[in-house]
């Protein structure tokens, strides 16, 4: 049964040279999982909110969008989740947000506490039903935000990015939650990611989106089979669908690491070495930590214990682990922001607690944080930047030169006029990063750079990175995302507990874990155990293929 | 407090205007000492040890305003010296001290108030008669800690670029004005992404209800009762004069009439009534353990 | 219905409670009765709001500049009296009209002295906040244009504020309006209350036109 139509759909926003969304066509039956991707900006966000009458943006909209055959749509009948865990909570305790959504259809309180009591104890939120909404953490706010559209009953929930600022394992955790929503419930959904490792296998279609217009609509496995790896979303896929995709059988596409996994071992016996092992830069230390204690309070418990490190210039240093594990208060001592109470942080070879007034901050260190608006103070992302140059004591003459400058090395120039917070969070963070990076830093500190940003403006960021390091910046940085810290770092130290555990090159550093390590290299493992992004994984099956 | 704090918030609330009306609006010896008493129990008894540490605060405020009286009232007609050629008076020095129980009883009771009827509590006793401000109150309440979390991250991120990190009183100012200009800005954009989510859930449809977890048991009724009934038996005492006590231009007697009396004992009761019902349920309590 | 209350406030209530008082607290009138009317100075504006159909964006808005006002309280708490409690209530006001102002104030009294405690000055404070956002409001255009102006009325409302308290402390203490301890409580006060008007100048004048300009943004960007 077709449970919702979409013909002919086309939008144009106000003043908008061009349609954000062009003759769309589809239609979802009940009880679909439909995965929707894209590039940020080709309309994901724009299609999800128009079928959401409540949503739906301002503008020029033709064709028409059918539900059970009418037009007809109330709030209870679809489910909306957006992105941003926090802000999608309105109220201050948790049942409250939970009998929010009924409260608004004016269910009696006998049929409230009912219901809210039903999707607590399917969502196990009954051990923070009285908790205050501020103290979750991001994954369990998400998932609240979930519970609190389903006690309204949807027949679809629409669902735009709902992982993109959750760790992986809260991320993980959400999805297999939806999963069993669908499986369970019989619910219908609908949802847009950028993170699609987990989501490609379970869906019943894909949606690709490119320029407001629907470029594919199919299977998952065909759609990894029809999509070009030349086309941006191809490095959102799956490491499997990647992996496949770069060698020449016959197979069918694989999708999860347990089918990837199978697909090597049938075809290669993984006899051949793993190629060159890259060289490790061996420029000057630029950071070194060395026994460094740390805790927020006297009585607090310590959150770094005996930690020591050293980073190199021209290094790319990546500090994985999970949450709470004292990664970011790493970071914070690195950067100064936190004084370890122990122990000794020495930066381009002296102390820091020689560095007086602001001169840490002045071609020195400087740290990109974890959300890049705490970045922004200005209105335009212009201001933001001469602020900066002027606290550097550039002439205010050449602040237009030197802001331009950076502005094309980062590919911001067409954003230097617009405010940050009308930019999308890729744009942003690159906005941020040109702000940082006007203090002439010789070491540069990122806090999950990755973090709510697509595959394409990961793999953008990560160009940027390599070209920092290649002239003689130090970069560390801590993330979630082990993929990324693969291809992108020359070592990477697992934190745990407050203590670095290990510290190697992602080839050794990955080969030694079995859990915490890339799905390229899950799947590869019992042939080449090294090979750990899916490029070598590719390099791998085409040495022994060229020699069979 | 358990048993006090776990009892319907509109009895808690009843209970509270009716203290702090007696205790604020008499002008009685006798039952602004039950209320200075009343208060000292309950904050005790809330508190425990910690309630030690503001003794010093009250005892100090206590002699400040009973001691400074004299200068501000030369009324009365039983001069006990001449300070500047002023009369200070046995009556003003008495309504000083009367002034100070006052003050600080309204002070422990207001304290009291503010452990016991906690935010949500406020929030459900409002929710009916304003929902719309009680659901503003609501999402004010939700905002502020996120935003004082936001304001330390945005101060930390501008203090590791090098900006705004000058030492001088002026200077901190004018970051912390920065930041929190900066803090607006996040603020509202966030704001209209959760309004987004009002509307999702279908907010502005007529006939919101109002939901909360409180349940109102018989045993809350009867207190109910009890508490204001307690309550209109010094309203009708000063409806009746017997409450009236004036100082100037001389200190009346205490009245001690049968209804004098029985004003007496409703208001004192009234105040020591968490404190009695601690103790039963505490009584309580230790009977059922021992018969498990 | 709801009507008929707010009429029925101004022509039954306020009566009716000056009578209570005048019967039942013969000591305490005068405190009594500003504390009543103060508390139903407020409801008008209430009950006005919770009548009308508001839409969600300005609901939140106003829990937002609440949130933020009451923020602004506690950041400042190590500087005594300085607050920019009255700038933001005021500048909340002349961009998003009087109503908005004076629930922005009152609600800021309500929700910040759950972290620094509740009392008789409550409702004071819900009344004072309240009204000087609204009378912000009703001068909005001048108050845009004119820094001087907008200076004054700072300052203005920082020394009618404090003064106003105190009378009632003063009500209360003597039950009656007492010039001496009037002035000597004006006297002791006084270093808070020049702090707190330099502070509602200071605040006025830093954050009007950058704060204006963020809300002159999102009325545009969010159509409010």
């Amino acid at each position: 049964m077709e449970l919702l139509q979409v013909e002919n759909l086309s939008f144009r926003y106000p003043k908008a040279e061009r349609d954000a969304l062009h003759q769309i066509n589809f239609s979802v039956n009940a009880g679909e999982f439909i995965l929707l991707c894209g590039v940020s900006g080709c309309g994901k966000t724009t299609l999800l909110r128009l079928l959401k009458k409540e949503l739906a943006p301002v503008g020029e909209k033709s064709g028409r969008i059918l539900y059970e055959s009418k037009s007809l749509n109330s709030p209870e009948k679809a489910g909306f989740v957006q992105q941003n865990p926090e802000s999608q909570i309105v109220t201050d305790k948790v049942w409250h947000e939970l009998a929010f959504g009924l409260e608004n259809m004016g269910a009696p309180t006998e049929v409230i506490r009912r219901r809210v009591g039903e999707m607590a104890s399917f969502f196990g939120i009954e051990g923070w039903f009285r908790r205050k909404t501020d103290e979750l953490s991001g994954g369990q706010k998400q998932l609240l935000n979930l519970a609190s559209v389903m006690v309204m009953q949807p027949d679809l929930l629409i669902l735009d990015e709902p992982t993109g600022q959750l760790d992986p394992i809260a991320a993980a955790d959400f999805i297999s939650t939806l999963q069993k929503i669908n499986r369970e419930l019989g619910l219908t959904i609908l949802l847009a990611e950028h993170r699609l490792e987990e989501v490609f296998p379970i869906a019943d279609r894909v949606l690709v989106l490119e320029n407001g217009s629907v470029i594919l609509d199919d299977k998952p496995r065909e759609i990894g089979r029809k999509l070009s790896p030349c086309h941006p979303m191809f490095y959102a896929m799956p490491s499997a669908v990647r992996i496949r995709q770069g060698l020449e059988t016959n197979d069918p596409y694989p999708l999860t690491v347990r089918e990837g996994r199978e697909f090597l071992e049938r075809n290669f016996k993984g006899d051949t070495q793993m190629p060159t092992e890259p060289k490790l830069p061996e420029g000057d230390t630029a950071a070194e930590l060395k026994n460094v204690w740390f805790r927020y309070e006297k009585d607090a418990p310590d959150v770094l214990r005996g930690v020591s490190l050293k980073v190199r210039c021209g290094e790319v240093f990546c500090i994985l682990g999970g949450n709470g594990a004292g990664k970011t208060t790493a970071l914070n001592v690195i950067a100064g922001l936190d004084r370890a109470y122990r122990g000794k942080v020495m930066i381009g070879g002296r102390t820091i607690k020689d560095y007086k007034g602001g001169a840490l901050y002045r071609n020195n260190i400087a740290l990109l944080p974890q959300n890049p608006q705490t970045v922004f103070v200005k209105e335009t992302v212009r201001a933001d930047l001469a602020e900066i140059s002027e606290a550097m004591g550039i002439p205010k003459k050449e602040h237009k030169n030197h802001i331009e400058k950076i502005a094309a090395k980062l590919g911001i120039s067409n954003l230097l006029d617009r405010h940050p917070y009308d930019l999308s969070g890729g744009e942003q963070q690159k906005c941020a990063l040109a702000k940082v990076l006007l203090s002439n830093p010789k070491i540069l500190l990122l806090d999950e750079p990755t973090k709510g940003i697509d595959a394409y403006a990961k793999q953008n960021l990560q160009k940027i990175l390599r070209g920092l390091s290649q002239n003689g910046k130090a970069v560390i940085l801590v993330t979630h995302d082990v993929e990324f810290a693969a291809e992108i770092s020359d070592r990477c130290a697992f934190i745990f507990d407050g203590e670095i555990l290990s510290a190697d090159t992602p080839q050794k550093f990955f080969a030694e874990n079995s859990f915490y390590t890339t799905a390229a290299n899950r799947m590869a493992r019992g042939l080449w155990k090294n090979a750990v992004t899916c490029e070598q994984v590719i390099e791998c099956c085409r040495a022994e293929g060229a020699r069979l | 407090m358990k048993a006090f704090a776990n009892i319907h918030p509109l009895v808690e609330m009843t209970y509270f205007m009716s203290v702090l009306i007696v205790s604020m609006f008499f002008s009685h010896p006798v039952l602004q000492t039950e209320a200075l008493i009343g208060g000292i129990l309950f904050c005790a008894a809330l508190q425990g040890k910690k309630a030690a540490r503001d003794i010093g605060f009250y005892l100090t405020l206590f002699l400040m305003v009973a001691v400074t009286n004299p200068l501000f009232s030369h009324n009365g007609v039983t001069p006990l010296f001449f300070l500047n050629g002023n009369p200070v008076t046995l009556e003003a020095v008495l309504y000083g001290v009367l002034l100070a129980v006052t003050v600080i009883g309204v002070l422990l009771w207001c304290k009291a108030y503010g452990e016991i009827m906690t935010s949500d509590k406020f929030l459900y006793l409002f929710g009916k008669a304003i929902p719309k401000l009680s659901l503003v109150l609501s999402m004010a309440l939700r905002f502020i800690p996120a935003y004082l979390r936001q304001s330390r991250r945005v101060s930390r991120a501008q203090k590791a670029m090098g900006l705004y990190s000058g030492k001088s009183i002026t200077d901190r100012v004018k970051n912390q004005a920065r930041v929190f200009i900066a803090m607006i800005s996040w603020s509202l954009e966030n704001a209209m992404e959760t309004s987004a989510s009002m509307k999702a859930r279908g907010y502005g449809k007529k006939g919101r209800t109002n939901f909360s977890l409180f349940r109102f048991y018989a045993s809350d009724g009867v207190l109910l009762c009890l508490c204001l009934l307690l309550f209109m038996i010094p309203i009708m005492g000063a409806a009746c004069g017997i409450t009236r006590f004036t100082f100037y231009p001389r200190v009346d007697k205490i009245e001690t009439t049968p209804a004098a009396i029985v004003v007496y004992a409703a208001f004192g009761m009234l105040a020591l009534l968490p404190f009695i019902l601690e103790v039963k349920e505490a009584i309580v309590w230790n009977c059922y353990r021992s018969k498990i | 219905m709801k009507k008929w209350i707010s009429y029925g406030i101004f022509c039954l209530l306020i009566p009716a409670v000056v009578i209570c008082g005048t019967v039942l607290f013969p000591a305490k009138r005068y405190a009594w009765v500003s504390l009543c009317v103060a508390l139903l100075s407020c409801l008008p504006v209430f009950l006005q709001f919770e009548r009308k159909s508001v839409d969600a964006k300005r609901l939140i808005l106003i829990a937002s500049m609440t949130a933020l006002s009451v923020l602004g309280r506690i950041l400042f708490t190590p500087i005594p009296a300085f607050k920019p409690v009255t700038a933001l209530v005021v500048i909340t006001s002349m961009y998003f009209g009087s109503e908005a102002g004076f629930l922005t104030g009152s609600l800021s009294a309500v929700i910040s002295n759950f972290w620094f405690g509740q009392g008789p000055w409550t409702p004071f404070q819900m009344f004072g906040w309240g009204i000087l956002g609204f009378i912000g409001g009703l001068l909005a255009k001048r108050l845009k244009h004119s820094r001087i102006l907008l200076a004054l009325y700072g300052a203005i409302a920082g020394v009618l504020y404090s003064a106003a308290m105190d009378i009632w402390t003063v009500f209360w203490a003597d039950g009656a309006f007492n010039l001496s301890r009037y002035i000597a409580i004006l006297a002791s006060s006084l270093p808070f209350t020049a702090i707190y008007a330099v502070s509602n100048v200071i605040f006025l004048l830093l954050f009007c036109k950058p704060i204006g300009k963020i809300l002159e943004r999102v009325q545009i960007k969010y159509g409010l």
